[in-house]
């Protein structure tokens, strides 16, 4: 009976008369709250890791401009596009990585950065890979067609004068034996634009199975519609050039002429004598057709009559 | 006491988990550096690509002003150094070729160059 009444039920206990934990159930939460949040903030906020070996998509974007257009540089170079997908892919663009190129290119093409013939030439190469791949942005307004020389103007080299033995019979001083050979002199020559009698209207990529590495041109009178049967198409490479004529394939039109390319080789497309080359050199390069299979790309050349 | 000591144990494991968080699990991630900072195989594979494209066009002012984005002390010994790696490690000999070209541009030929020296090359 008197143990009965000893014993007290437990959960009547005060808590003065139940055994103490051997921790503090308060003191381990604030502890662990405080060396948490303390040392994210410290690793987050006060001292992030340094930044040292980063991969491309970590740079601010001046240096992401630069390797973007680096990349399309050297596609132009050696036109590896496996290479050049994946460099752009370690740039982590949001999306398409070609459409990333043509972004970068229409963000430069709006900058001074276009105002330096570099520049210039770094967004003519990324609008010539993502054109090829078929995708486009503001540069393809922003920035002419072409990479040649300034319209209007030709640089003429004149011949080096050479040492006479015999002087023909004229009062103008002949050099000397000893005389320093003068260096060649380059002037530059004013003058009006070449009287051309086609203009180039545009140039267009395809990727398809059917047709692969064919270069298409077509030529139309003025009115864009009519073709023009039997004009001579030139196309030009290193160390050689074709020439074919447009309307002898006469199930795809008078204006129709094509011509196949081989790998590795850039191709300049002209009508001798009536119109100027294209500026950017076609070549055949890999592409992916809408249903995703590899082909060589295609391309359409057209030509109109000038007004 | 007893408080205090549980503080500080816990104080410390906090510290661990802390750790093991902002640097291993979720680190910070580091954007809008500067070329600089790029890992060293991103560096060769830029200057690679620079040299590319000073093979095809000659504008050596073009390449140094893109490579200058590297911030290294000396663009000329920079290249000299990549190229002779690449050749000593047996990279791509496209990639050696055009390095090459680039360092005689920029008159760092060395003799280890000359057999990858593109006829016709010049600065």
């Amino acid at each position: 009976m008197s143990q009965t009444a000893n014993e007290t039920p437990r959960s009547t206990r005060s808590r003065y008369e139940r055994p103490r934990r051997p921790f503090s159930i308060l003191g381990m939460i604030l502890g662990l709250i405080l060396g948490i949040g303390g040392t994210l903030a410290y690793t987050w906020l006060l001292a992030p890791v340094e930044a040292v070996d980063i991969t491309p998509w970590q740079m601010d974007s001046e240096g992401r401009a630069a390797f973007t257009a680096a990349v399309a540089l050297a596609y132009a170079q050696d036109g590896d596009l496996p290479r050049a997908v994946e460099r752009l892919v370690s740039l982590r663009f949001p999306g398409d990585p070609i459409q990333g190129v043509a972004d970068v290119a229409c963000q430069l093409a709006s900058t001074g950065y276009v105002n330096s013939s570099s520049g210039l030439q770094a967004v003519r190469a990324m609008m010539h890979l993502y054109q090829l791949q078929g995708r486009s942005g503001c540069a393809d307004q922003l920035i002419p067609a072409g990479g040649g020389p300034i319209a209007g103007v030709v640089e003429l080299d004149l011949p080096t004068p050479t040492i006479t033995l015999t002087p023909p019979p004229s009062k103008t001083p002949t050099p000397s034996a000893g005389q320093a050979t003068p260096t060649p002199l380059v002037i530059i020559v004013p003058t009006s634009p070449p009287q051309n009698d086609f203009v180039l209207v545009g140039v267009t990529t395809a990727c398809s199975l059917e047709r692969p590495g064919v270069i298409v041109v077509e030529v139309y009178e003025a009115n864009g519609a009519t073709g023009i049967p039997g004009m001579e198409v030139r196309a030009r490479w290193n160390g050689g050039e074709s020439r074919f004529f447009t309307g002898l394939k006469p199930g795809r039109g008078a204006a129709y002429s094509d011509f196949q390319m081989d790998s590795g080789i850039d191709y300049l497309i002209d009508l001798p004598g009536r119109a100027d080359p294209i500026q950017q050199p076609l070549s055949a390069v890999p592409c992916t057709t809408p249903n995703g299979d590899r082909s060589v790309i295609s391309y359409r050349v057209v030509f109109r009559q000038a007004a | 006491m007893r408080f205090l000591v549980s503080f500080l144990i816990a104080l410390l494991i906090g510290i661990g988990i802390g750790l093991y968080l902002g640097r291993v699990q979720f680190p910070v991630e580091v954007t809008d550096s500067p070329m600089s900072s790029l890992a060293p195989l991103y560096r060769d594979d830029y200057a690679v690509m620079i040299a590319l494209a000073y093979a095809a066009d000659r504008d050596l002012a073009g390449a140094l002003d893109r490579l200058r984005l590297l911030e290294v002390e000396n663009v000329a010994q920079f290249i000299q150094d990549t190229t002779e790696r690449f050749i000593s490690t047996s990279r791509s000999v496209s990639d050696v070729r055009a390095l090459v070209t680039l360092a005689e541009g920029v008159g760092r030929l060395t003799p280890i160059m000359e057999p990858y020296r593109q006829v016709g090359a010049t600065g």
